[in-house]
């Protein structure tokens, strides 16, 4: 059941926990497109509660392909150059930000939920909720959910001036009595164990913690891990924050300086900006879905402590 | 409203009430069921109407089969008859899903080779101050085709920077592969965060 707010009647939050009621209880069956510019991913999203068992699959059908299962507490990712491993979380980290399917009342400090309009989405009468962000240094949310159902037909990162950087799209929803043979078939299989429960205290001497100063962050972003570790693809050695608001992610890596001239800039692929940042003798990078001036500021506030 | 009476509604009034979405011919009209024409204009009415409440926002059964059969939907259900995955029928633990070997060497996710080809935006500056200016960076698919941009003329001096270039194009993959990762335990951390804190304040 949504909790009830008895002192805050706002509409837009009401739709929001409505529909992350539905995902939560409903048997269906989604595909969705993700645009992030020029470039697509097709997804495709099952989902079924058997008894008291969420079942859930969420699978990238391009390229080399990902593939994420849930059953209830646990998380398993497939992925082309590793081994499967499992998570003990609630939610899949797809392309929906995972906060939305929770209690999204936790984000009220640093975002406003807002009503927008009603449209027509993917041949169905939508309800637009948008979650703003405060300041400018977040983007903002766009949801257009099924009026009826609550479901979510469409969504999108927004910038401030309104345009729409990262978009997502169902293209095709059934809701069924059933579970899909499919996730059934997911309680016959053995899944890698999850990894030790993620260790919480940052009090443990394999942090960077203290290795780096990052001098700023906007408003509400609080450290969740650091860590000096060597990057998977290149081998290359990092220490590594990773910093969230509730809603998105950010890491922050500090790098042994490349060779050569390092123009700093940025980069960005629908949402997620990749900001480089010279500072001298030591590379900073910062990525997120977040703008470029955002991720700037905080590459650049990067010193070694006095 | 009975199907004589969608008939004579003439095309014009009829656009209208679908909203302007594909006028419909009468022949198609009249073969269509009058429920399911009403039901076109309930959405229509939820449209167009002003007051939230102008929907009902019901997670009933009948909504659920309303969904099922809904024709607007491109239904792929056809395809959904599971065809089980062409690959390894061999392996015990993996047939029912794509959870296989990768298939080739696409070594790098999908997301993050997209990262390389990136199309790049021109930011929304403030005023006119060029301290504000962010330079983006150029950079050229994972996968090959020559790079554009060339920083000098001398062929060894090209290389060079050729091989400078791919080195910083794979350290952002692999930063965006990371930061993927990573993200992956950022709900649960902070979840446990947000309960250590308040059970710290219990205290």
């Amino acid at each position: 059941m949504a909790p009830a707010f008895a002192d805050d009647e706002n509409p837009a939050k009401e739709l929001l926990l409505q529909m992350a009621d539905a995902v939560h209880n409903r048997n269906f069956d989604a595909s969705f497109v993700v645009v992030k510019g020029k470039a697509m991913e097709p997804y495709r999203w099952l989902h079924a509660k058997q008894g008291d068992t969420e079942l859930e699959h969420l699978s990238l059908l391009n390229g080399a392909g990902l593939e994420m299962v849930r059953i209830n507490n646990q998380v398993t990712y497939f992925e082309p150059q590793s081994a499967p491993y499992s998570i003990a979380t609630d939610s899949i980290a797809g392309p929906i930000p995972e906060v939305l399917f929770k209690n999204i009342e936790r984000l009220s400090l640093h975002y406003d939920f807002v009503l927008g309009g009603k449209g027509r989405i993917a041949g169905r009468a939508a309800q637009l909720v948008r979650i703003e962000s405060k300041d400018e240094y977040k983007y903002n949310y766009w949801l257009w959910l099924d009026a009826e159902s609550s479901l979510l037909l469409k969504s999108a990162y927004v910038n401030h001036a309104g345009e729409m950087l990262e978009q997502l799209q169902l293209t095709h929803i059934s809701v069924t009595e059933e579970p899909a043979p499919l996730l059934l078939e997911m309680l016959n299989r053995q899944f890698p164990t999850s990894l030790p429960a993620v260790e919480v205290s940052n009090k443990e001497s394999k942090t960077a913690g203290n290795n780096w100063q990052i001098g700023w962050l906007p408003d509400g972003f609080s450290l969740l891990k650091s860590d000096r570790h060597k990057l998977d693809l290149n081998n290359e050695l990092t220490d590594y924050y990773l910093y969230s608001d509730g809603f998105v992610e950010v890491s922050v890596f500090v790098q042994r300086p490349l060779p050569g001239r390092r123009p700093s800039g940025s980069l960005s692929s629908g949402a997620t900006t990749v900001y480089v940042h010279n500072a001298g003798s030591f590379d900073v990078s910062v990525v997120g879905n977040i703008p470029a001036m955002t991720a700037k500021a905080i590459a650049e506030s990067v010193a070694r402590p006095l | 409203m009975t199907k004589a009476d969608v008939n004579k509604l003439d095309n014009q009034h009829l656009s209208a009430l679908l909203d302007g979405e594909q006028p419909l011919e009468n022949q198609v009209l009249a073969s269509d069921d009058a429920a399911t024409f009403g039901r076109y204009a309930l959405i229509g009415d939820a449209m167009r109407a002003e007051s939230d409440n102008a929907f009902v926002i019901d997670i009933s059964d009948s909504v659920a089969k309303a969904l099922e059969s809904e024709p607007v939907y491109a239904d792929f259900s056809q395809k959904q008859a599971q065809p089980t995955p062409l690959v390894a029928n061999g392996t015990a633990n993996v047939v029912a899903f794509n959870w296989r070997k990768p298939i080739s060497q696409l070594a790098i996710a999908a997301s993050v080779a997209m990262f390389a080809i990136v199309g790049v935006q021109t930011l929304p500056q403030g005023e006119n101050s060029s301290a504000n200016e962010i330079p983006m960076l150029q950079t050229t698919p994972l996968t090959g085709v020559a790079s554009p941009v060339s920083y000098s003329s001398e062929p060894a001096l090209e290389n060079a920077e050729q091989g400078l270039r791919e080195l910083q194009q794979q350290r952002i993959g692999a930063l965006v592969l990371e930061h993927q990762r990573q993200a992956r335990v950022a709900y649960s951390l902070e979840k446990a965060h947000t309960k250590a804190q308040a059970e710290e304040e219990k205290n």
